[in-house]
């Protein structure tokens, strides 16, 4: 059966509202955190959610087995695939068959230092947002039953489980537990560390001259840091910073299917059912309209892989979206948000050379470290749960 | 039921023990004969039809009502289990929809007893059936301009989920049984003596009877379990899903298939399926929930032994002792109970639909 689920946070709306008193536009203020090295944060780990190897282990078959989805076609990696960035390499998600999603899909990478996952932030936590993707009609459109079922028919998955959870059969809430576990391993720290990170803590050859540039504009005349900031380079935060409707809506029957249904099943009025014509982000969450067009920041480590970028992928380069904030929140053909009275008052053109717009794209690539691969693991077959004997015993019984 | 059902037990265990002439208790039971007509708004059963074929109708777009009831075999499927959703199986046998507009209760088990709109909103919608999220399906219904056009013909105005589950059971109406020879009065010499068999020795028309010859009770034939059920872990995943989403307890043990059990949760009920209709059997093999008899020489076997093995048997079913020529003429009159083949254009939907979804055009000013 299928089944809906609403996540309303009037509590959060009313937090977010308040966050942003005036910041001084094109220059770095005290209000925002520095920049920092990822690895001076941790990664917030659950407390009914430890992290072993066993679970992280289990959680990476989980993660790419494609059985934790409706058809057993579509698993976590398939629209988050560690060749396309642990994204997906389109300006929107690629969709359960049948389907396209309507919003960008985001890295997996550093994710768990999200405090809300999903571009309107609509999952507290990586277990529901595992969830959440599995089961949501344009993304995995698996049902928890039989998703559960297919894992007590892998004889593998049964023992690990046991060893993990304790439990006599794999629970489907466990899924989401296990995957969670090993994406809070999924971190750009370490070997994997940012040539910014080096140089935060101390190696100052890390950055080249034109990088150290680009950190100039990115804290003060492009004012970049007022919203990405801190050690995970965002405020986690949810602002509209003007990008346009994806023009896919209008030429694509398809994604019009989807975007529909995305207010239908976002528990929008009639209203805003009929006349909806772009993604309106926060205010599905909280109702309230000047939350319409709002996003989350997204962090900006490891952006080198996972264009496009912003939350419907409408921008392919970092040099785009460069441009799009020069030119105050408005892309090469002037459009920007269906909502300009919602329009985060920082967004104002910022008079970047073209030197500067260079400098800037150079530092965010200082961003990301070396690429995260992973090799994918052989999925554990299924095998029958009992024998033709037990089964004859079976009916001799009946 | 249950009352009405223990007391034609009894007293149908007492006439066959003492073998009194079986034609004299044939009035017993609502009689064979043809099926009612059925009044039918044609716009919105050609709509049904345009969408009982739509393979847009399931989550991933690959399946459509008539990928497991096909008309080519009577709108079942030849595979004993039927095919499923795609990435998992399925645990019983495809039924005919032919004269499902008839009946009053649908599925093996007989799980659902309201209408034929319950039914179409279930099979579209189960994980391990069509998995289909009905607010996408409604979108995608949308999209499609013929579709429009045919919901406001049909007077149903905006396509929505609840038209598409109005406009499915309205087009199962158009599927009733035509031209067989029992209906027709045109029997064999065989198929007659077969008929008489069927009120008489063989017992037949205890459970098979009235216009649908089912009594549209749940039984407990003692039909062997179909081990494929279990032992292709597709299958045993749907069977499992199922059994865990009805609340049948401890359905990880599971080894056979509770059937009506599934309504009750009594134990006396497990293993009882409700009464098949014996309409266009000449088209649907393989025969029993679970497809595991394949002939209608097979079944009529299968009940002359008296049914299979089962502590919570009908007690209904006793070896009936019947002639070679009694089991031949009684496979005559069942095959005589199939009319028309219903694959013409008539019941089939032959257009093409659209490759892609037709863009909405002017899309930023139109109301959605």
């Amino acid at each position: 059966m299928k089944k809906v689920t609403k996540l309303r946070s009037t509590v959060l709306a009313a937090a977010i509202t308040t966050t942003f008193t005036l910041g001084v536009v094109g220059q770095a203020t005290a209000g925002p955190a520095p920049l920092a090295p990822l690895d001076s944060i941790k990664v917030p780990i659950p407390p009914d959610n430890k992290l072993t190897p066993a679970k992280v282990e289990l959680g990476k078959l989980l993660f790419f087995d494609a059985r934790i989805g409706g058809d057993a076609s579509t698993g976590c990696s398939t629209c988050h695939e560690p060749d396309q960035g642990w994204a997906w390499a389109e300006d929107f998600s690629r969709g359960y068959p049948g389907t396209v999603h309507w919003r960008n899909s985001q890295t997996v990478i550093n994710s768990a230092f999200y405090p809300r996952q999903f571009w309107a932030g609509s999952a507290s936590s990586n277990e529901k947002q595992a969830k959440s993707a599995a089961k949501g009609g344009v993304a995995g459109n698996g049902e928890s039953d039989i998703m559960e079922a297919r894992l007590a028919l892998i004889p593998e998955y049964v023992k690990r489980f046991k060893e993990v959870y304790g439990t006599e059969w794999p629970l489907i809430s466990d899924v989401w537990g296990a995957i969670s576990a090993f994406e809070r391993t999924l971190n750009t720290v370490g070997k994997y560390e940012a040539p910014l990170d080096k140089y935060l803590k101390g190696d100052k050859s890390a950055l080249s001259k034109q990088q150290l540039a680009g950190k100039a504009v990115f804290e003060g005349k492009g004012g970049c840091i007022q919203c990405h900031n801190g050690a995970l380079i965002t405020d986690s935060d949810f602002h509209n910073i003007g990008v346009p409707p994806n023009k896919r809506w209008e030429e694509d029957g398809l994604a019009q299917i989807t975007f529909r249904f995305e207010q239908y099943a976002k528990g929008m009025t009639q209203e805003g059912y009929r006349k909806a014509k772009s993604d309106w982000g926060f205010y599905y969450r909280s109702k309230n309209k000047w939350d319409r067009g709002k996003f989350r920041t997204p962090s900006l480590r490891y952006v080198k892989y996972t264009a496009p970028y912003m939350h419907n992928g409408i921008f392919y380069t970092l040099e785009d979206v460069v441009d799009f904030y020069n030119r105050g929140g408005k892309d090469e053909d002037g459009r920007t948000t269906p909502f300009p009275e919602n329009m985060d008052k920082r967004i104002k053109p910022l008079g970047l050379s073209d030197q500067e717009k260079e400098d800037l794209v150079a530092f965010i690539e200082s961003m990301s470290g070396p690429e995260i691969t992973m090799k994918k693991p052989a999925m554990p077959p299924y095998a029958p749960l009992f024998t033709k004997a037990q089964l004859q015993a079976a009916q001799e019984a009946k | 039921m249950g009352v009405r059902v223990a007391t034609g037990r009894s007293i149908l265990a007492a006439v066959v023990g003492l073998g009194v002439a079986f034609s004299a208790q044939a009035g017993k039971y609502p009689d064979i004969g043809p099926l009612p007509q059925l009044k039918i708004n044609k716009a919105k059963a050609e709509l049904g039809k345009r969408l009982f074929f739509d393979k847009r109708l399931s989550g991933d777009a690959a399946i459509s009502c008539s990928t497991c009831h096909d008309p080519m075999k009577g709108y079942a499927h030849p595979d004993a289990l039927s095919p499923g959703y795609p990435g998992n199986g399925h645990f019983r046998n495809a039924q005919t929809v032919i004269n499902a507009a008839h009946k009053k209760v649908w599925n093996h088990d007989g799980r659902i007893g309201t209408n034929l709109n319950d039914m179409t909103r279930e099979m579209l919608t189960e994980d391990y059936i069509m998995n289909m999220d009905m607010r996408i399906m409604q979108e995608r219904v949308k999209q499609d301009p013929k579709y429009v056009k045919m919901f406001k013909d049909a007077g149903y105005g905006e396509p929505s989920n609840g038209s598409v589950r109005k406009a499915i059971p309205e087009y199962l109406k158009t599927l009733t049984s035509r031209n067989s020879p029992f209906d027709k009065g045109k029997m064999s010499a065989s198929a007659k003596k077969g008929m008489a068999v069927f009120k008489g020795k063989g017992g037949c028309i205890q459970c098979h009877n009235g216009p649908l010859l089912s009594d549209q009770k749940p039984h407990n034939t003692g039909v062997q379990e179909n081990f494929d059920v279990f032992l292709d872990p597709n299958n045993h995943q749907a069977f499992i899903a199922f059994t865990m989403f009805q609340g049948i307890p401890d359905y990880m043990g599971l080894k056979r298939d509770p059937g009506y059990y599934n309504v009750t949760l009594v134990d006396e009920d497990m293993g009882k399926f409700i009464t098949p209709s014996l309409r266009e059997l000449k088209y649907t093999a393989p025969y029993m929930h679970n497809g595991m008899i394949k002939t209608l020489a097979d079944v009529v076997e299968f009940y002359n032994q008296g049914g299979g093995k089962d502590s919570r048997k009908s007690k209904l079913l006793k070896p009936l002792g019947l002639s070679a020529a009694e089991k031949k003429d009684l496979v005559a009159f069942l095959n005589a109970l199939s009319g028309d083949q219903l694959t013409s254009d008539m019941h089939v939907w032959k257009g093409k639909y659209p490759a892609e979804y037709p863009v909405i055009a002017d899309w930023k000013n139109v109301k959605n």
